[in-house]
């Protein structure tokens, strides 16, 4: 983890440059193709700045006019202040504001802690990247277990 | 690396849901008053919750379910409009869950007795001092919550229930109807009311009740 970390603190390399040219181009193009292996990192505040808060990766990302991207595969970590991995979230497929930073989708999620004694399942969500903040919007179950069962690699 | 857990829940229920006090960890072996070896404790079941919607903050560790949200637990059902927990950062039992909005709690206890709850706002806290597991459902607003069991319905401005002992304490405007039969005064168990008593509402009336012990109240 801290590996991967430093990896994102140096710049991105994960982002290939026709992704990071077509975020850039934002509304004025319109941007094709696709990447692999999108990632965005956000960090904490000061005087914090320097720990990750949360990093959202997907396994291919489609540019979209107006800085939107389709995110396939979404993974989005949460990351305590020391560094301890927290929740976990999941969804086949999101649309992702570049420049509002949020995630959207009317489609199913999973969140959950990293133990598994906590998960949750819905349908359609939107995620606020800048303050941490989940909505989900329908169906929405919960199961707490008392004991973890499982230690997700983050 | 700190293993993230959670929660809770109860709750509700668990609100209790977390409620186990003094829990045996499942899986592991008992030992019986004699010393002897007893068969594994099956792992509990999960608490679940579901609702329409929830919004999750995971920098303030706070959820808030929202319209129709039911909790089912081992130990109890809930339902409610809303229903608010804290994430715990490190794992383990959420310290605080608040039900808000025609809150109905059914739980039955290790001795087989039911209690139908209901109130406006229910608010649970645990907390763990020097190993003593404290656990409570407080029970307040309009309509006045009651507690409704085989002895009858007690209401209150009020209600605390102890989830430790399961023991209900009633504070401010008491008020209580027996079922007929309770305490074998009338031979039967018809749930025809029989007496009614109302405490003064300055009074702070605070009356323990549980399967074992009859309540407080002088009738």
């Amino acid at each position: 983890m801290k590996a991967e970390i430093q990896k994102l603190k140096s710049g991105w390399p994960a982002i290939s440059a026709a992704l990071a040219l077509a975020v850039a181009l934002g509304v004025r193009a319109q941007p094709t193709g696709h990447a692999t292996d999108f990632t965005t990192t956000e960090y904490y505040e000061p005087p914090h700045q320097q720990q990750v808060k949360s990093i959202l990766s997907g396994a291919e990302a489609q540019p979209q006019p107006g800085g939107l991207l389709i995110i396939k595969q979404l993974k989005l970590r949460t990351f305590g202040l020391d560094g301890t991995p927290e929740k976990v979230v999941t969804a086949p497929e999101c649309i992702y504001d570049t420049q509002g930073a949020t995630a959207s989708s009317a489609g199913p999620l999973q969140l959950q802690n990293v133990d598994g004694t906590f998960r949750v399942e819905g349908e359609g969500f939107l995620w606020r990247q800048t303050n941490s903040f989940l909505t989900i919007s329908n169906n929405v179950r919960t199961w707490i277990e008392k004991d973890a069962k499982t230690n997700l690699k983050p | 690396m700190k293993r993230f857990g959670l929660i809770m829940m109860v709750i509700l229920g668990g609100l209790t849901v977390y409620a186990q006090t003094n829990a045996i960890t499942p899986g592991s072996p008992v030992s019986a008053t004699n010393g002897s070896p007893v068969a594994p404790v099956p792992p509990r079941p999960p608490t679940r919750i579901d609702s329409d919607s929830a919004d999750f903050d995971l920098t303030g560790h706070l959820a808030t379910y929202r319209g129709n949200v039911r909790v089912d637990d081992p130990q109890m059902k809930l339902s409610c409009a809303q229903l608010t927990t804290d994430l715990p950062e490190s794992g383990g039992h959420p310290s605080r869950i608040v039900a808000e909005t025609n809150v109905v709690i059914d739980s039955t206890d290790n001795k087989g007795q039911t209690n139908h709850v209901t109130g406006d706002k229910a608010v649970y806290i645990y907390s763990v001092q020097n190993g003593v597991t404290n656990e409570t459902v407080t029970l307040t607003g309009n309509p006045q919550p009651q507690v409704e069991n085989a002895q009858g319905t007690q209401a209150a401005d009020v209600i605390t229930w102890n989830r430790a002992n399961n023991r209900f304490s009633f504070y401010a405007n008491y008020h209580m109807v027996l079922r007929q039969g309770f305490g074998g005064a009338m031979g039967t168990n018809s749930p025809t009311q029989i007496k009614t008593t109302n405490f003064p509402p300055e009074a702070k009336e605070n009356i323990d009740q549980n399967a074992s012990n009859p309540p407080a109240a002088d009738f």
